[in-house]
């Protein structure tokens, strides 16, 4: 039986302090520093007036072609470690350099609205789960 | 909460889901919860609609590769599923020897080696994927060891360095839903698998039919009175038992009905009564070999006169000439019919849109 690593869903930067150790995410940010001996990179974003940085474990992801300044795509999982808080450890690290940021946001709140919309219509009513 | 087998709609009305037909973009995580079909595993359904076959965009993020087939863990943010990627044959021969690629060559020249390596390369290219990057897979839905997943009839990685594509689809995927998904699939069909048309058009359509297959010319109200029966008696008698309802009873039902199929009828000028006396006859327009003659003579006669020699005649003068000659009941929509009928057989021709001229 195939062991499928669990679904990231989509966050926003902002939100990734707020969640708990092993939450599997998919978030963004550019990536402002990189310290490849520490295998730890941090990826910032500008929100409400506000800088938000996120920070990721690497070692999955190495080698990869760090560009200081790029948007970045990361998925993997959270863990609080000392010192950092959350701390993303990657699966997935894709530079996206380039992206509509703000197009991304709106999707991605809109997809959040979709399921929100879904979740009143069905009041709750729990889904037959097929998925093993 | 099993849907059970009086949930689902029969499966002989499937066909007429248009969804049942496409691949549907569900999320992964409604693909996963699908219901299976009791009456056919292997079809499952979303919001009653009998889906088997689905289009995906995510990323990769598990990899198992065979010597046939990739398995290939798709996410998109919503759920995780096993897809199923069988390797082509073009994908499957060994590169011969030296693995690099083709040299310059000669681009006046075709040499198919060289572009069959090339082609090779490409598909490699496209179908192999790691880790990270982003995949389109299409294909129907299998349940295959407990496990939900999709057998790819097409996959292929999709290069997205700016995500447009994965917004676009995140944008797009949640009308769908809206549009199509979400509507209830709506169904009308009783037991006996009748359609759910009125009593009127039930009744027309008999009528029609009978004077198609027996060729009928004409028939008066008796003749057809019978065929309209069956109709009435399937309705549902409320207080039957009852002599003293004051509903109309089963033979003033059918004669009601009737009247209403014939004056349909005469409305759309497939039947007309040429005379109009207390024996009511009924004459089908397009049988009417003398109403044909008079149409075709009044035409003839009236295109050699110069009045009408240049555009022809005009619909509104033929029918008040047809009335003249032949019977004051013709109406506008049964001159129509012969006209359309002469011009099929080539024994007049339409010179504009109202006008008809003989040859």
């Amino acid at each position: 039986m195939t062991m499928l690593p669990p679904t990231a869903v989509f966050y926003f930067p902002w939100e990734v302090k707020s969640l708990g150790e092993g939450k599997s995410v998919r978030t963004f940010g550019r990536l402002s520093c990189y310290e490849a001996d520490e295998s730890r990179a941090s990826l910032s974003c500008h929100h409400a007036s506000k800088e938000h940085k996120v920070f990721v474990h690497t070692l999955f992801v190495e080698p990869f072609n760090p560009i200081i300044g790029a948007q970045y795509l990361v998925l993997g999982e959270t863990e609080s470690y000392e010192g950092f808080g959350v701390m993303i450890r990657a699966r997935v690290l894709n530079c996206v350099d380039g992206v509509n940021i703000a197009l991304l946001q709106k999707a991605i709140e809109g997809q959040r609205s979709f399921f929100r919309e879904r979740e009143r219509k069905d009041g709750g009513v729990a889904q037959p789960a097929d998925k093993i | 909460m099993q849907a059970g087998p009086m949930d689902e709609p029969p499966s002989i009305l499937w066909g007429l889901d248009p969804i049942f037909s496409a691949f549907a973009r569900l999320y992964i995580k409604d693909i996963l919860q699908m219901t299976e079909s009791v009456q056919v595993p292997g079809i499952y359904f979303y919001n009653n609609h009998p889906i088997y076959k689905v289009d995906v965009l995510g990323t990769v993020v598990y990899k198992r590769e065979r010597d046939d087939f990739f398995c290939y863990g798709v996410d998109d943010g919503t759920g995780v599923i096993n897809c199923l990627c069988w390797k082509s044959e073009l994908f499957k021969d060994k590169d011969d020897g030296a693995g690099a690629a083709p040299g310059p060559s000669d681009p006046t020249v075709f040499d198919p080696v060289a572009e069959l390596k090339k082609l090779k390369q490409a598909q490699q290219k496209r179908c192999r994927l790691e880790i990270g990057e982003l995949i389109r897979v299409r294909g129907p839905v299998k349940t295959s060891r407990q496990q939900r997943e999709i057998t790819a009839s097409v996959f292929y990685k999709v290069e997205d360095p700016l995500m447009a594509e994965q917004i676009q689809w995140m944008m797009d995927v949640p009308e769908l839903y809206r549009e199509c998904y979400d509507k209830t699939f709506q169904l009308q069909s009783d037991k006996q698998g009748e359609s759910a048309d009125s009593p009127l058009i039930k009744a027309t359509n008999l009528i029609k039919d009978f004077i198609k297959q027996k060729s009928v010319s004409k028939f008066r109200t008796y003749d057809v009175l019978d065929l309209l029966e069956p109709l009435i008696s399937r309705q549902p008698q409320a207080a039957s038992a009852d002599p003293e309802a004051a509903g109309p009873s089963g033979c003033q039902q059918v004669r009601q009905l009737l009247k209403e199929v014939l004056k349909v009828l005469q409305d759309e000028g497939v039947v007309y009564r040429r005379v109009k006396t207390q024996d009511e006859v009924y004459h089908v327009t397009e049988r009417d070999k003398d109403l044909f003659i008079v149409v075709k003579d009044i035409i003839r006669e009236d295109s050699k006169r110069e009045k009408y020699s240049e555009k022809g005649c005009h619909v509104l003068h033929i029918l008040s000439a047809v009335r003249q000659r032949h019977s004051f009941n013709v109406s506008k929509a049964a001159l129509e019919i012969v006209l359309k009928s002469l011009v099929c057989n080539s024994d007049i021709v339409s010179s504009s849109d109202k006008h008809y001229t003989a040859f």
